[in-house]
């Protein structure tokens, strides 16, 4: 279990039992979970959009038979797989599902009297993957400053760091750059929406584009994405440490711009970040989502913070003569 | 006037420093990575002062310096670099090749005001 005790994670929750509604909500509450209800008739077109969910709780009898909640459980397998499914069982042995039809959905069952799969469900599959506290502060602070930066008119927040497993896109506009280090390698990728950030944008006064709308906007992603990049290598990578002895690995990425998806090639899940850009004169908002794909290599024993003081960071953007 | 040159890949920072260069009255051109910078310094001797970032595609900030120190002969530009980078190691071989000042972006007007009032006004 992830001793980051700020990190939390969506997971659907497909359960009907009012009885049982305190119960998972308290086990929600308790390990850092966001529980979202929906209604049955709504759960493909929910995991169509981008909900950047964690995993699924399931119930044997969410739908109207224990045949359709299993036709559904494999339909959310074959269009979601990267989302790991977990059944609520009203006694192990209350209804007869056969071993394999339940290997082939679930990965795993337990019963309301004891959540222990459950709890090893949320460690095997939602928070495997120990970050340290002081990278996920750090992010935090270098992508607020770096944002606000660029955003001068907007006033920029954080909100709690997540898990996901999702692959789904978020937006219609997103940059990528690779991260490497002794300690970690993948990528770091931005996402946000095309025509809200331009309105954003073009609330500023008097700002003028050169260039057509997407181009500009795609130029101010890709200059956040390096400040906070370099921010991110100046702060936790030591570039004399251990270069020449690092993974030259790769593994394709694949983007599928019709359904919004793209994989890293790894299982893991990934350590995600909101931001809000609020303009108060107007009131109009935009989102950018921050996922940190470690799918090469994360080894966060190896981690150490390079700058830590707030004075470091406030000295960006001095001169220093030589 | 002094002119200034500005090396960077990415358009917003240019258009962000040239917009501040013009506003405080100063005269500029841009280029986008360091290969580009190469030509445009050689074609115009009235740049005094260059504002280069390191990281960029084709030729970075350092080779850029290093070549305009060596290949080109070029001894009297002023050469500011203005990036994300703050790694000691980066900032030592910068001074080494030539570089009179580091800037650690995101980019602050001041900083570059100062930079032009020492280094070539």
């Amino acid at each position: 279990m992830s001793d980051n005790l700020d990190l939390v994670s969506k997971v659907l929750i497909l359960d009907n039992a009012v009885e049982y509604f305190d119960t998972i909500k308290q086990f929600c509450d308790e390990n850092g979970l966001i529980g979202l209800r929906i209604h049955s008739n709504n759960v493909l077109r929910t995991l169509n959009s981008y909900v950047d969910l964690g995993g699924i709780f399931m119930a044997e009898d969410y739908a109207e038979t224990l045949e359709k909640t299993l036709e559904l459980a494999a339909l959310i397998r074959k269009t979601r797989p990267e989302l790991p499914i977990i059944l609520r069982r009203k006694t192990d042995s209350s209804s007869e599902i056969q071993a394999d039809n339940l290997a082939k959905c679930f990965v795993d069952s337990y019963t309301i009297d004891d959540l222990s799969p459950l709890r090893k469900f949320i460690d095997d599959y939602i928070f495997s993957i120990v970050y340290p506290n002081a990278l996920i502060r750090g992010i935090t602070e270098i992508s607020v400053q770096s944002l606000q930066s660029q955003f001068k008119a907007q006033t920029v927040t954080a909100n709690a760091p997540y898990i996901v497993r999702d692959r789904i896109i978020f937006g219609e506009v997103f940059s990528l750059i690779p991260l490497e280090s002794n300690w970690c390698r993948g990528y770091m990728m931005l996402q946000t929406e095309e025509s809200i950030l331009d309105s954003l944008v073009v609330s500023d006064v008097g700002l003028q584009y050169s260039q057509t709308p997407f181009r500009e906007l795609n130029n101010l992603l890709g200059e956040v994405t390096n400040l906070i990049w370099g921010a991110f290598k100046n702060r936790f990578i030591n570039d004399d440490v251990d270069r020449a002895n690092r993974s030259v690995t790769q593994v394709p990425l694949v983007i599928n711009h019709q359904n919004k998806y793209i994989s890293f090639g790894s299982e893991n899940p990934q350590l995600c970040f909101k931001y809000t850009l609020l303009d108060e004169a107007t009131g109009l908002f935009c989102s950018i989502y921050q996922w940190f794909i470690f799918n090469l290599d994360f080894t966060p024993e190896l981690f150490e913070e390079i700058q830590t003081t707030v004075d470091d960071l406030i000295d960006s953007g001095e001169l220093e003569l030589f | 006037m002094a002119k200034i040159l500005i090396v960077d890949d990415s358009s917003t920072v240019r258009d962000q420093v040239g917009e501040f260069l013009t506003e405080n009255g100063l005269d500029y051109i841009s280029a986008i990575d360091g290969k580009d910078g190469l030509v445009k310094l050689q074609g115009d001797p009235g740049i005094k002062l260059i504002l280069s970032d390191v990281n960029m595609p084709n030729m970075d900030g350092l080779t850029m310096v290093e070549k305009i120190r060596n290949e080109l002969g070029n001894s009297t530009v002023n050469i500011i670099m203005l990036t994300t980078e703050s790694n000691p190691s980066m900032k030592e071989r910068g001074k080494a090749a030539g570089v009179k000042g580091w800037i650690v972006k995101p980019f602050r007007g001041e900083s570059v005001l100062t930079a032009i009032k020492k280094l070539i006004e």
